[in-house]
């Protein structure tokens, strides 16, 4: 077979490179696509990147994020841009992958020149993506990334618009004790996530701060589906628990669910936005009773600023928001443009000064102030309860 | 003129890059540096995939131990004591170049790959794919529960971006030099007789099993390299960032590349690295109602590699080298390559 030297693999290496060519030259070289509906196109517009894993295994809360941060520059747009220019979103697709996500921070930073960018919603990709804007000076601002030690990780032009996982943790903790009454608790834990294992220490540390009690507390991985093991221990308890604080990811969140409540416990769950997933009605049906969690938004909230934007993203896209992370994207742009508005320039560093000084700014997912000197908002936090497999909004808490 | 051609090679490759680095944007930077890593991992698990005929699926592994080890080695002793406070003291203090710590990655990739290697590659074919798919795996867990070291999940953030042009296209000229310097010696010789037919290369005279293990040893050296590179070129790494998926592409570059064929590796690497990033560009540019196509980058790669699979199944350069072909093309005729069996003994003869 060593003899066959036929001229043939000059043939494939031809196309490609053509192919190559070819994808490049379709390629402007803005490639962003231009802010819908420029009315009238005006001679200079904001760039501002959004970043999401709108492909991959972030791809079912990212996607959202980025339809949010879309209507929200439509929107800015229609309504005559900021400083009377029109918002230009670069939105590139970071894949959920590493490589692919800092390549695309620095494509909007070095070749586009944005002077901000806003988006993805795992701290994976933040902590990746967020120092390449940090050295450029470009202010970063996470949608929906919620590890509290994000801004001081990364540096000062990153902000972070959703609240820490230790104010989520503080919220659920104290409906439990106010609403729900409880004064003892019991805890599983994911051991497999920075999040979950995060979400418990500071539960624990406001539930116990505030006079409650753990009676026991016990741990699992991420992909186990039998957790009779863990049920057994809760069932030996004598008096029961009042609550049951699971800290899960979307997909053990039904399966806890389905398995504690048929083993016949009946205790109040509770939760953080691990929580805020499909995922409960879906696998525990009729089990699905009593579950209390701690979100970014509740989209059924009659507050008129929720139901404004679940009207307006249902009328873009045909369909209501998937899930709490695109509001969380359109307050992310919403916030960036109010920066600039307040800032009166696009300066990055001016904008990075005004991002610091918000203060009371309204938006979907509550209202957002960063205290002075941190970039983590001070921020309500949504509780939603699940009853026969519906969701319904219960209040909004600030703690 | 043939003793001039690496030096010419080193001074062109190293005189761009130098230039590159002054003169183009973090962007470009980033994207040439992504490119010299995946030739470096393409080129380095080909010797293995490619030329000793051993399916490797652990490439993953090695990189991670390389990324791993460097980022605790350069990380400034300031920045350890408050990210990973248990690390053992004698180990919080060190602050090492970065040439060292890459140098102390290699080893110790070329050490667990050895360890390794001694057990799994007395298996052949799937069975040795599955079992280094093994080895990903348990690298994988250790650095997801090793928490005083690793810091689990959360992996290992700010590290020092070190990863410059130089640094990377320099490691990729060794690593190329010195599998191309392998695989026309007569241990690369041994190696493709193995990949041939292990008996008839036994029979005469080469030791099959220290062969298979040298490659496979030395092409976890230069992935761990590569590693170390990444970890400080992306400034975060976690368990997850080695994973399948990973792996799954470098193999990718090695099979469209032609496996067998170290200019073909560094040919695929490159396609690998610049086609996603010029489809995500076209991707952005053809929105349909104003929605971009996003996926559909992933879906054209995975048609190219569809098809040349299908009318190319031995990869666009088959198991000739770039230089071949280009002499091929001008008329003039080498002499044809060695079968099998000639390989085998011109491996004996030099032994």
């Amino acid at each position: 077979m060593f003899q066959a030297r036929s001229r043939l693999p000059v043939l494939p290496v031809i196309a490609l490179t053509l192919a190559l060519v070819v994808s490049a030259c379709a390629a402007p070289p803005p490639a962003a696509q231009p802010a819908q509906q420029p009315a009238a196109p005006a001679a200079e517009t904001i760039k501002i990147g959004a970043l999401y894993g709108v492909t991959g295994g972030m791809s079912s809360i990212d996607a959202p994020g980025m339809n949010g941060m879309k209507l929200a520059a439509k929107q800015i747009n229609a309504a005559g841009g900021v400083l009377g220019k029109q918002i230009e979103l670069i939105a590139i697709d970071g894949k959920t992958d590493q490589t692919a996500t800092t390549n695309a921070a620095s494509e909007m930073i070095n070749v586009h020149k944005v002077v901000a960018i806003g988006g993805l919603n795992d701290s994976t990709f933040a902590l990746a993506a967020g120092p390449i804007a940090q050295k450029a000076g470009i202010p970063f601002v996470t949608a929906g990334a919620t590890l509290p030690t994000l801004p001081e990780q990364i540096g000062d032009y990153f902000f972070m618009a959703p609240f820490g996982d230790d104010a989520q943790a503080y919220a659920i903790a104290d409906y439990a004790i106010d609403d729900l009454g409880a004064k003892t608790a019991y805890m599983l834990v994911d051991q497999a996530y920075d999040f979950t294992t995060a979400l418990a220490k500071f539960f624990k540390e406001r539930f116990t701060g505030r006079g409650g009690t753990i009676v026991l507390e016990d741990i699992y991985k991420s992909g186990d589906t039998d957790f009779s093991a863990q049920i057994a221990k809760v069932k030996a308890l004598d008096p029961q628990p009042d609550v049951l604080f699971i800290s899960a990811v979307p997909s053990e969140a039904g399966l806890t669910t389905k398995q504690f409540r048929e083993a016949g416990l009946t205790a109040p769950i509770i939760s953080g936005d691990g929580f805020d997933t499909t995922l409960i009605a879906e696998v525990a049906g009729e089990n699905a009773d009593d579950v209390y969690y701690s979100t970014h938004a509740g989209l059924d909230n009659p507050d008129p600023k929720v139901q404004n934007f679940v009207k307006a993203y249902t009328e873009e896209y045909g369909r209501p928001p998937e899930n709490a992370f695109a509001a969380l994207g359109y307050d992310t742009l919403n916030l960036i443009a109010d920066a600039i508005k307040r800032a009166g320039s696009t300066d990055p560093k001016a904008i990075r000064d005004a991002l610091a000084a918000t203060q009371g700014f309204n938006a979907v997912t509550g209202q957002i102030s960063y205290a002075s000197g941190q970039r983590k908002p001070d921020k309500s936090i949504t509780i939603i309860k699940v009853q026969d497999g519906k969701y319904s909004f219960v209040k909004e808490i600030k703690p | 003129m043939k003793r001039l051609l690496p030096v010419l090679w080193i001074v062109g490759v190293m005189g761009l890059a130098a230039l590159a680095q002054s003169a183009l944007n973090d962007y470009y930077q980033r994207v040439l540096a992504v490119i010299a890593i995946n030739i470096m991992l393409a080129v380095s698990l080909n010797l293995t995939n490619g030329f000793s005929g051993d399916f490797s699926l652990g490439h993953a592994a090695f990189m991670a131990i390389g990324a791993y080890t460097s980022a605790i080695l350069t990380l400034p002793a300031r920045t350890k004591a408050i990210v990973l406070p248990d690390l053992p003291p004698w180990l919080g203090q060190v602050e090492l170049p970065f040439l060292i710590a890459i140098l102390i990655g290699c080893a110790l990739a070329g050490l667990v790959a050895f360890l390794v290697g001694l057990p799994v590659l007395r298996l052949r074919g799937h069975y040795l794919s599955v079992a280094t798919l093994g080895l990903m795996v348990i690298v994988q867990v250790v650095a997801l529960n090793w928490q005083p070291i690793t810091r689990g999940a959360r992996g290992i953030s700010g590290l020092p971006p070190l990863t410059t042009l130089l640094w990377a296209y320099g490691l990729m000229l060794v690593t190329v030099m010195v599998i191309w310097r392998i695989v026309h010696s007569s241990l690369g010789r041994a190696m493709m007789a193995v990949r041939e037919d292990e008996l008839a290369a036994a029979c005469r005279g080469v030791r099959v099993f220290r062969t298979r293990l040298f490659a496979f040893v030395t092409g976890a050296l230069f992935a761990s390299a590569a590693g170390a590179l990444w970890a400080h070129l992306i400034t975060a790494i976690t368990p997850s960032s080695f994973s399948f998926l990973l792996t799954f592409n470098v193999v990718a570059m090695v099979v469209i590349g032609g496996a067998g064929s170290v200019s073909g590796s560094v040919i695929g690497a490159v396609l690998m690295t610049l086609l996603p990033e010029l489809l995500r560009r076209v991707e952005t540019a053809l929105a349909i109602g104003g929605q971009p196509l996003y996926g559909l980058s992933q879906i054209v790669i995975a048609v190219l590699m569809l098809l040349v699979m299908i009318f190319r199944p031995q990869g666009l350069m088959g198991r000739h080298e770039l230089i071949q072909v280009l002499a091929g093309l001008s008329g003039a005729r080498n002499k044809p390559s060695s079968a099998p069996a000639e390989l085998a003994g011109e491996a004996q003869r030099v032994a």
